[in-house]
């Protein structure tokens, strides 16, 4: 007899066939790959570098210098290294992305899930509160939010989370009225089950699928959006890659050439966030049983 | 977000930033309300002036701003100008003047001038224009601090103003509120309401303003009964922009001839057009710090949050040992600033700027700093900042600085590694103008605050702003402190000069008191701004600063800069000419852009509906 008991071999087939269609499509390997890299520098960074150079009182480049050995990305408008400004700033960009996402997963999820199963009055609320935050102009909510909550990385966080999640729930709420109109549902209620019960044991196992490749693609607009607000003015204080945008900006790196001061971060941002479209979008082929299949 | 719109996001992201960058002046020139400024200037003589702000109010009685108070300037007389050799006050509408014995009673001769409808000027319009201030609340908005000390103001004839005050005031020859008509604003029922909005505007300055379009220009003409004679130019236009970028490319391009007050960036930007003239001058502003030194409303109640150790005038001098402001002038100014060894008055007005000298300098010296601070009894904890004597709040500090502004942002970062270095650890709050204002004037919701102040001729209103009494009234209506101040002996020589008519005494007492504000630092001077301009020669043939060798063309005192504009007899490049490529370019290259986007949208498009039809 295997030693793996029935479930243990169905979840081990089953991963491996995740693993064989999520590798049929090249694209989300390619995407894998540079976010691992990401995570790596942004984890491996304080343990390689002294965050002192970011100290302008203590750096020693030029202004706007040039790559060079020394500085192999430039330096910025106070003679900081760029690349250790990127360094850093992968770390904050990453943080935030990564935070806002799952904040924005975990309202979108509940309201999506709670709006799906009780019917009536409460999902017509529900749902009501949900559209006016999909109509709502997103990135000026957050400018206010930011503004009124004070600068501050949590604030940056807790500003793009709140303003992101309503399509998540009209996602999970589509999902969520599919799976319950399955026998087996019906057939749990019948034997008692309640409403946590339903929710929790049924239907949140079925749309983790989703919520998951939605929160990969979701942390790819939280970036996007940190860097908006930062460029915007609405900074967490301390280095971040929308911030670098915008401080090439204000310094006119552009008009006075300093292209590697507007590029890096610039690439970064766009590297990053096109590396978690990559590997959402292959997740939610592989997951989202519509698509399963579809697009190879 | 859906999957293509993160995508495109992401590429317009990259795409937006690169290119806002590299069409820079094309994109800038968008938002210049410079339409009507465009039409060519062939038979007039027109100077076109660009200025960053827009009118608060055509009323002399209620503008503030900046741009207000100087198109007043040019448009009615004051009793005196400062003259522009020395900025000491000279003759304008009064001839000549005298002063009683007791120093109470101040006797005007007003000059036998025309308004500009052709009505005579007299003393009586004068005494109206004071009375009016002293007498209607809503007169009082802009000047009405200048006529406080008024007892009486009377005209014993079309030519003799008798002004008699409270108490001795040498500031008197400073006044800074134009002369209104009386047979025009005799009719006005609510001065505080009035904007003043009927063109041509009576004056009797060197020009008339004949048309304003709110937000966009204010159009003024040369004034043919001016009694020093009539400008050589036929029209000078104000042209209000939306930011400083805008109104740079504007000059480039030929849209207007003249822009004041650019920070060091854009000032740069201007070098290498040979149309171009740098004018780069002393300025009348001091950049300083705030710090409270334990704020309270002028009753002498504690009000706010300030750190405590800030009360401690050692604490405050160790800050002004840990700063180096050398670095500051080259990091956030580009250079193009002098660093402050005085206090509040910049070396611009040489009669009352005072210099640390010898002993009493502070130099930037972080041992020193953190030497006082030890023998204090401040001492550190292990993560190297320190606490109070018992041990107990730890120097977390708070910056207070404006959003949106990348000098603040960079002098914050500066300060917090400095202050890091004598055991601070220093936080940047970042806040709109309206709450900063009320948080460092009122509440006194601050640790350590930006400030700064363009300094008049005479200082006495900057000195003033550190008096007891412009601390927050009880009920926390703001007063006009700019640093919570409150100091015996500073006020004792307030007093002192306000009553001293010996113009070399009085310099001298200010003086003192800026050595007082110097040694007990609860303002840390850091620099004064260059003065940066820049003008279009191939307009504008010649233009007298004030003062006269390397002084202020806009922004500065009087009318001279404006009233000795010369233009170019005709324009050389017909306006926009220069900028025409620019815009081709950015308009084909935005087109494409749009074109690529949209084919790369609707590709997308159709693959995607591919996908779902499966």
């Amino acid at each position: 007899m295997s030693p793996l008991t029935g479930a243990g071999r169905r979840g081990l087939t089953r991963s491996a066939r995740f693993w064989r269609e999520f590798r049929a499509r090249p694209s989300g390997p390619a995407g894998a790959a540079i976010l691992l890299a990401a995570v790596l520098v942004a984890l491996l960074t304080p343990l390689l570098t002294d965050p002192a150079g970011l100290d302008v009182t203590r750096a020693t480049g030029p202004r706007m210098g040039p790559p060079s050995l020394e500085h192999p990305l430039g330096t910025d408008e106070s003679g900081r290294s760029v690349l250790l400004m990127i360094t850093w700033g992968s770390r904050v960009s990453l943080l935030i992305g990564f935070m806002s996402a799952l904040l924005s997963m975990v309202i979108g999820t509940t309201v999506g899930i709670a709006a799906g199963h009780f019917r009536g009055w409460p999902a017509a609320v529900l749902m009501r509160i949900t559209d006016w935050f999909l109509v709502l102009p997103s990135l000026v909510l957050a400018l206010v939010l930011a503004a009124i909550l004070g600068g501050g990385m949590f604030t940056i966080i807790l500003a793009i989370g709140v303003t992101s999640w309503a399509s998540t729930a009209r996602l999970i709420r589509a999902q969520t009225l599919a799976v319950e109109a399955r026998p087996y549902i019906e057939r749990a209620r019948a034997l008692g089950g309640g409403h946590w019960h339903v929710m929790t044991r049924h239907v949140l196992p079925n749309v983790a699928p989703l919520v998951l490749a939605n929160t990969t693609l979701q942390v790819a607009g939280a970036i996007v959006a940190e860097s908006t607000l930062a460029f915007l003015g609405a900074q967490s204080g301390q280095v971040s890659w929308g911030g670098m945008l915008r401080a090439s900006y204000d310094w006119g790196a552009a008009t006075s050439g300093a292209w590697w001061y507007v590029l890096a971060p610039g690439l970064c941002i766009v590297a990053v966030v096109m590396a978690f479209t990559l590997v959402g979008r292959a997740l939610e082929a592989v997951l989202n049983p519509r698509l399963r299949g579809a697009g190879r | 977000m859906t999957r293509v719109g993160v995508l495109l996001a992401a590429c317009g992201l990259a795409v937006s930033v690169g290119l806002s960058a590299l069409s820079f002046p094309a994109a800038a020139d968008d938002t210049a309300p410079a339409v009507a400024a465009r039409e060519p200037a062939a038979a007039k003589k027109i100077v076109r002036l660009g200025v960053t702000q827009s009118m608060d109010s055509m009323s002399p009685f209620l503008a503030l701003r900046l741009v207000s108070t100087s198109i007043h300037r040019w448009t009615y007389g004051n009793l005196t100008v400062p003259d522009p050799q020395t900025l000491r006050p000279s003759p304008d509408l009064a001839e000549s003047w005298e002063t009683s014995a007791d120093k109470l009673t101040w006797t005007f001769k007003v000059r036998d001038a025309k308004w500009s409808d052709g009505q005579p000027v007299t003393a009586h319009d004068a005494a109206w224009t004071f009375n009016k201030m002293m007498t209607d609340d809503g007169a009082k908005t802009a000047n009405g601090s200048a006529v406080e000390n008024f007892e009486t103001v009377t005209a014993t004839d079309d030519r003799t103003l008798v002004i008699k005050t409270k108490k001795p005031q040498a500031s008197m020859l400073e006044n800074p509120a134009p002369i209104v008509p009386r047979h025009v604003w005799q009719q006005v029922t609510d001065v505080g309401a009035f904007q003043n909005e009927t063109y041509p505007v009576v004056g009797s300055g060197p020009y008339v303003a004949v048309e304003h379009r709110k937000d966009a220009y204010v159009k003024l003409r040369a004034n043919p009964n001016y009694w020093r004679g009539a400008p050589k130019i036929d029209e000078l236009h104000v042209i209000f922009y939306e930011n400083p970028e805008a109104a740079n490319a504007g000059l480039k391009r030929g849209d207007i001839d003249w822009i004041g007050r650019l920070a060091a960036a854009q000032f740069e930007a201007l070098a290498g057009d040979p149309a171009i003239v740098q004018w780069n001058t002393q300025g009348r502003r001091a950049s300083y710090l705030q710090l409270n030194p334990g704020a309270a409303t002028a009753d002498g109640e504690a009000i706010g949050d300030g750190h405590p150790a800030l009360r401690d005038p050692r604490v405050r001098q160790a800050i002004h040992h840990a700063i180096d402001k050398k670095t500051l002038v080259e990091q956030t100014q580009n250079g193009l600033a002098q660093v402050a060894d005085g206090s509040i008055v910049p070396p611009l007005y040489s009669e009352f700027f005072w210099r640390a000298q010898g002993e009493e300098q502070v130099t930037f010296d972080t041992a020193e700093a953190n030497r006082i601070l030890d023998e204090a009894g401040y001492r550190r904890g292990d993560d190297g900042i320190r606490t109070m004597p018992d041990g107990g709040r730890r120097f977390e500090m708070r910056f207070s600085i404006h959003t949106d502004t990348p000098v603040e942002d960079k002098l914050a970062q500066f300060l917090t590694g400095w202050l890091k270095e004598i055991g601070i650890e220093l936080t940047t709050r970042r806040l709109d103008s309206n709450k900063f204002t009320e948080e460092t004037g009122s509440t006194g919701l601050y640790d350590i605050a930006i400030s700064g102040w363009s300094v008049n001729p005479d200082p006495e209103e900057v000195l003033a702003t550190h008096l007891c009494s412009r601390r927050p009234t009880a009920s926390g209506q703001a007063g006009g402190t700019e640093s919570f101040y409150c100091d015996d002996e500073f006020e004792r020589l307030y007093q002192e000069q306000l009553s001293e008519l010996d113009r070399a005494e009085r310099a001298e007492i200010i003086k003192r008191m800026q050595r007082r504000l110097y040694t007990d630092a609860p303002v840390i001077a850091l620099y004064y701004p260059n003065n940066l301009e820049g003008y279009r020669k191939d307009r504008i043939a010649a233009i007298t600063p004030v003062p006269l060798d390397k002084g202020i063309l806009y922004g500065g005192s009087g009318y001279w800069p404006a009233y000795t504009l010369q233009a170019v007899a005709a324009p050389a490049v017909p306006a926009g000419g220069s900028g025409g490529t620019g815009v081709t370019v950015a308009v084909v290259a935005g087109a494409v852009l749009v074109l690529g986007a949209g084919g790369f949208l609707l590709l997308r498009r159709r693959r995607a509906t591919a996908d779902e039809r499966e």
